[in-house]
């Protein structure tokens, strides 16, 4: 009873902490995931934090990662990422067989590890985790499509680096391996874990598409993240990872498409707040295990290890660009991209995990431990510090100044509208008397009168504003639409077939839509004039 | 006296060339017609119900455009008709200006120093030497 109760006052306070980070970084230009390592560094040295820590490989993988790259998968929009696959396997598959290979010679050149522990760390150094990547893109507003090859690479990686991981341990161990049984390995654990997530996923799917009840719905999605994990890792020894991902996909792809707004509102916000939780604990968590002094006493492998990293990322990202333009024809990764698909490649919770589950037989397992945190904390504080850099200086930050006076307009337009609403309520209910009530309304009519002058100078000025809103509009109609037709379904008044069948045409339209404004943006596919 | 008209899909030169052509149309007492050409030709989607959707949602983008153009031109005091075709742009604009009564063509490029648009303007000078050539009528270029 009593470890319990110092288990909730050390998370309780480990909660707090990250509170505080949070409130603070919103001040200053740090990744909050940075920001929270830092913290733990410091807590760490200062020795304000008097509970042992100890990160196991079970903690990160079965508690922290279900949560995280669930949360991704089902933010992801499955559009965007289908329109990305291709560079986005290729950086994830062979990408990071590659880097594993890349980095386990490089290292095994420079230090005095043995080729086949060089290649095991290769493997487990080789999943980007860009958390802070991915919340800088989101704060700073650079194309959703590059936020979502980042993300979608990070997403497919993971689950490729583990199985690797797997396979390149045993044979470090055992001192075998055979090539053909890795790669039937390889493929049976991917496809195995796919499976799994995919059928548990797509039962969830069908169970949330006829249940309009908020909290049976979120129990569901709860179940499915902790639940494909387990059954895929403990029952089918196949992948969870790559079972958490495809059931995180289908769930919100399929399965939400069908429920109620405000279901999913609770949805988002849950799975928000859970993977705030995961992430601010685990990094926290990895700032309080550093440990300065073996870091020190290793600092010639790791500089090694950060440069075999620098290296094997650079020739993946820049080398895939090349294959894909050979395959395809077409520049599937535009040059900007490139660059910060590269230097926005992070280290963090996979990498962890699994440095942490080293077979305890492993020649030089400190050292692969010592060399992990290296890589961490540099990726972490040089790459996660510099990537803002980076990214306002190739421009993908800026957006030109009338898109902004038009958003904030339209913002503006919609608050006074909810404002004069409210306002009104407060008169229909006597709050007000009818000359403040006439007084106020004039005012904010007024307002509204400017507010509209100046977005229909916009227009008039930026006429391609319009064509983009009416765009936009269509596509919120169809969401609109889609909605309705999931109540239809409900209440019983279309059969599943005819509901399949008209769901199917909203999503082929809003794809259209898809196509169109990419379009819109690379070429002209109607006439000027 | 033939008809004008006006070849606008909403990009960045559309407000300026709907008005040049709202007020040639006054002055000339013509009647004017708002046409819109899309082009699904963009992509080859793989499914054709996919391609069935582009279709549509192209020809409701540019009907929807079309319709704002024909309400501001109303407001002027310009009667107009709309027409929306889908296909190949410089084909199809060839063929309707064949088989109408038109005289003139109006039709726009976007500013060279704004680039908020992928057109080239040289693009659209070709076209509209094209259409010169090919059918005949008079070519207004809006900048």
């Amino acid at each position: 009873m009593e470890g319990l109760l110092v288990t909730e006052t050390f998370i309780v306070v480990m909660v707090m902490v990250a509170t505080l980070v949070a409130i603070a970084v919103r001040r200053i230009r740090l990744p909050y995931t940075v920001s929270l390592v830092l913290v733990g560094l410091f807590l760490s040295a200062q020795r304000f934090v008097a509970i042992d820590v100890e990160l196991t490989p079970e903690l990160i993988l079965a508690m922290f990662v279900p949560p995280l790259i669930f949360e991704a998968a089902f933010h992801l929009d499955f559009r965007l990422l289908r329109q990305n696959l291709t560079p986005i396997l290729i950086l994830a598959v062979p990408g990071v067989i590659v880097t594993t290979l890349l980095i386990g010679g490089l290292v095994s050149l420079g230090t005095q590890l043995a080729l086949s522990t060089a290649i095991v760390f290769g493997a487990l150094i080789a999943a980007t985790d860009p958390v802070a990547v991915v919340q800088l893109a989101r704060n700073l507003g650079v194309p959703r499509r590059l936020a979502v090859a980042i993300e979608g690479e990070s997403l497919f990686n993971d689950g490729t680096a583990i199985v690797v991981f797997q396979i390149a341990s045993v044979a470090a161990v055992t001192g075998l391996f055979d090539p053909i049984a890795g790669v039937m390995d390889f493929f049976v654990v991917s496809a195995g874990g796919m499976a799994v997530g995919g059928v548990l996923g797509w039962l969830v799917a069908q169970l949330v598409a006829r249940v309009d009840d908020r909290l049976i719905v979120t129990t569901l999605t709860t179940l499915l993240a902790y639940g494909s994990y387990l059954i895929a890792e403990h029952q089918f020894h196949v992948s969870g990872v790559l079972a958490v991902v495809v059931a995180g996909l289908l769930s919100a792809n399929v399965g939400l498409a069908k429920t109620a707004p405000t279901t999913k509102i609770m949805l988002f916000n849950l799975w928000d707040f859970l993977a705030f939780l995961a992430n601010s604990l685990l990094f926290l968590l990895v700032g309080l295990s550093v440990d300065l002094a073996q870091l020190w006493a290793n600092l010639g492998p790791i500089a090694v290890a950060v440069g075999a990293v620098l290296f094997g990322r650079a020739a993946v990202v820049y080398g895939s660009s090349l294959l894909v333009r050979a395959s395809t024809g077409e520049p599937h990764i535009p040059p900007d991209w490139r660059h910060v698909l590269f230097w926005g490649g992070l280290r963090g919770a996979i990498s962890l995990a699994l440095a942490l589950s080293l077979p305890l037989d492993l020649p030089q397992r400190d050292t692969l431990l010592a060399m992990t945190f290296g890589v961490m904390l540099f990726t972490l504080l040089v790459q996660g510090t510099t990537i803002q850099f980076l990214l306002q200086h190739l421009g993908l930050t800026d957006r030109p100044h009338h898109r902004v006076a038009q958003e904030k307009n339209m913002g503006r337009l919609f608050t006074a509208r909810a404002g004069l609403t409210r306002l009104k309520r407060l008169h229909t209910e006597g709050l007000l008397t009818q000359e403040m009530w006439i007084g106020l309304r004039e005012d904010y009519h007024q307002a509204q009168a400017q507010l509209i002058e100046e977005i229909n100078r916009l227009y008039a000025d930026h006429p391609e504003l319009e064509r983009e809103l009416l765009l936009h509009a269509r596509r919120d109609a169809l969401q609109a639409e889609r909605g309705a037709l999931g109540d239809a379904l409900r209440r019983g008044l279309l059969s599943d077939r005819t509901y399949e069948e008209l769901s199917e045409d909203i999503d082929h339209r809003l794809e259209a839509l898809d196509l169109i404004e990419a379009n819109i943006q690379h070429g002209w596919t109607q006439t000027e004039a | 006296m033939g008809s004008i008209v006006c070849a606008t899909r909403g990009g960045e030169a559309s407000r300026r060339t709907q008005q040049r052509a709202i007020i040639l149309a006054k002055e000339r007492d013509a009647d004017l017609v708002f046409l819109c050409v899309v082009d699904p030709g963009f992509v080859e989607p793989s499914d054709e119900r996919l391609q069935g959707a582009l279709e549509d949602e192209l020809k409701r983008l540019g009907r929807s455009l079309l319709c704002i153009a024909q309400v501001r031109a109303e407001e002027l005091g310009v009667e107009t008709r709309t027409e929306v075709r889908c296909g190949p742009v410089l084909e199809n604009l060839v063929e309707y200006l064949r088989h109408g009564d038109a005289e003139t063509l109006v039709i726009g490029a976007p500013q060279k120093e704004r680039k908020v648009d992928a057109l080239d303007p040289k693009d659209v000078e070709r076209l509209a030497e094209n259409i010169r050539e090919s059918v005949g009528v008079e070519v207004i270029l809006v900048e």
